[in-house]
């Protein structure tokens, strides 16, 4: 047990956290082969790959493959609707947490990934870190 | 190592058919749709997760699994329209995974798919989707056809697997020998339609011949299978497969036997060809195939093309024309001939088939007659044989070669 509290760590000079949020879209076609999957699933493992090897993967989660829901206000009751966007589960659905220096890097990672060509979306949200001073 | 190098690229593939006979054992050979669905429902799982989480310790394991319960959950999802099947449920949740990959299951796999009652395309291109894991375009792309005419062509294959209630097991006994042309047909049609790509710029599809090799391989590794025939199917494709590299020049062009660097030849799958060979000799049966191997082996064993057994070759084809008089085996005859006898009486034989309504029509009878013809010194007719080659569907690098040939004449 250390009897002296730990001096406190100098704050790292980080880059921002970004979300990446991606999306299926339905007007992928699915792979069709064994061969494709291979070719997809070697496509999206570069990606993350690369993203380790540059130090910037935070994190990342597959999210199921229903569109899920989304709620809005509406005369006293909140409306469900499915969405934002029509999943299709042949593309990944999931999010990335990735360090970037700032939206154009984030928008560059993104598009260096597999998902845009096999027709999915991204959606690209920065993270508001919150600083103890 | 990173995630996406640590699989071999056609991992998928195969577990593909080991995952898919897997299952046909559980869940019966008319449940193949299903089982494919939830095979490919494993691979988008993967795909999804891995690159993600990284690649699991055993794939081929998590990939079964994977499998078997995205077939559980199809089960659940069709009882909202049909009865539950609770049987092939209860099969499923007391499957042992490990149990993958046995030979049996394979090879029964095969036999359902080469059922006679399916035509010879519809069990090649079955074979190919189930047993070999390809997909429905690249069988399109095989068979120069649509990807849509493939489906069509598997879904009644499928159906007529459903109605005729196939048992999933090889036959044996009376039945056995029954069935088992009809697989050592489609192996060998499967070889050949790798072999010799009918038209466009590949001479040889390379992922066929592999694959037809395999397939024949798995036939002579089983006691129940590994038949005369069957080892004289593997030997033909072991020693015409050895010669795949040495076939096509650097831009694809054909190379003939006779200009083939036989140093690229395979000597491993040579050996592999002559032990096969050796084996297919134990049955009491003499069938075409057993011909077919020992003329690809005397051409396989031939240190250089003067030196080809060339009255060994003859015989056989004479042999052969015997139990197989179709014009393609006799024009062969007519070849070999004008090699052990001369072209002289070579292309008295030759002469004797052009009647044949399909060597008329067939590039490689007119080549071979426009040859016997320019080594005899009669370049005029010659000519005249290599044009009504070119007038013959051929592929480009057939093409290449007879319009050398022809300017040569000149």
């Amino acid at each position: 047990m250390a009897l002296v509290p730990e001096p406190p760590v100098p704050r790292k000079l980080t880059m921002p956290n970004f979300i990446l949020l991606l999306h299926g879209n339905s007007g992928g076609t699915p792979p069709d082969s064994p061969d494709e999957y291979m070719a997809m699933f070697k496509a999206y493992a570069g990606w993350a790959d690369r993203m380790r090897a540059e130090g910037r993967y935070k994190g990342g989660e597959k999210l199921t493959d229903e569109p899920g829901k989304v709620m809005r206000p509406k005369a006293g009751r909140a409306a469900v609707t499915d969405g934002p966007y029509a999943e299709s589960k042949e593309l990944l659905g999931g999010f990335f947490v990735i360090a970037a220096k700032d939206y154009d890097e984030a928008c560059t990672v993104a598009e260096s990934g597999p998902h845009l060509g096999y027709g999915g979306t991204i959606e690209i949200r920065q993270i508001h870190e919150i600083h103890e001073s | 190592m990173t995630a996406a190098d640590a699989l071999v690229d056609d991992l998928f593939r195969r577990e593909a058919g080991r995952i898919a006979a897997w299952l046909a054992r559980l869940l019966g050979a008319g449940r193949l749709d299903l089982i494919e669905d939830a095979v490919q429902d494993a691979f988008g799982a993967a795909v999804a997760r891995w690159p993600l989480d990284g690649v699991p310790d055993r794939p081929a394991a998590w990939l079964t699994i994977a499998a078997r319960n995205k077939a559980l959950d199809r089960l659940k999802r069709e009882a909202r329209l049909e009865p539950f099947d609770e049987s092939a449920a209860w099969r499923l949740g007391f499957s042992n995974p490990e149990e993958i990959g046995r030979l049996d299951d394979t090879l029964a796999l095969m036999f359902v798919a080469c059922h006679p009652a399916l035509d010879p395309d519809e069990q090649t291109m079955l074979t190919l989707k189930t047993v070999c894991g390809f997909g429905v375009a690249e069988i399109a792309r095989a068979y120069l056809t649509t990807a849509e005419a493939v489906t069509q062509r598997l879904v009644r294959a499928k159906r007529k697997i459903r109605d005729l209630g196939l048992r999933f097991e090889i036959p044996e006994g009376p039945e056995l020998a029954s069935r088992l042309p009809a697989l050592v047909a489609a192996i060998y049609l499967l070889f050949n339609g790798g072999y010799t790509a009918r038209t466009g710029a590949a001479l040889t599809a390379p992922d066929l011949c592999a694959e037809a090799l395999r397939l024949a391989e798995l036939l002579t590794a089983h006691r129940v299978t590994a038949t005369g025939e069957a080892q004289a199917l593997a030997a033909l494709i072991c020693f015409h497969h050895a010669r795949s590299a040495a076939r096509a020049g650097e831009t694809g062009e054909l190379i003939l036997l006779a200009d083939q660097d036989r140093g690229r030849w395979d000597r491993t799958l040579i050996e592999r060809g002559s032990a096969h060979l050796q084996a297919s000799m134990t049955g009491e049966e003499l069938t075409s195939l057993h011909l077919e191997a020992a003329i690809a082996s005397v051409h396989a064993v031939a240190p250089c093309f003067e030196a080809t057994d060339w009255a060994g070759l003859a015989h056989f084809y004479r042999l052969l024309e015997e139990l197989k008089p179709t014009p393609i085996v006799r024009l062969n005859a007519a070849i070999a001939c004008a090699q052990a006898e001369g072209p002289a009486p070579g292309l008295a034989r030759l002469d004797v088939l052009a009647e044949t309504r399909k060597l008329a029509g067939y590039a490689l009878y007119h080549a071979a007659r426009g040859d016997l013809l320019s080594r005899l010194g009669r370049p005029i007719e010659a000519a005249a044989a290599f044009t009504a080659a070119l007038d013959c569907p051929a592929n480009d690098a057939e093409r290449d070669h007879l319009a050398r040939k022809l300017a040569a004449c000149r």
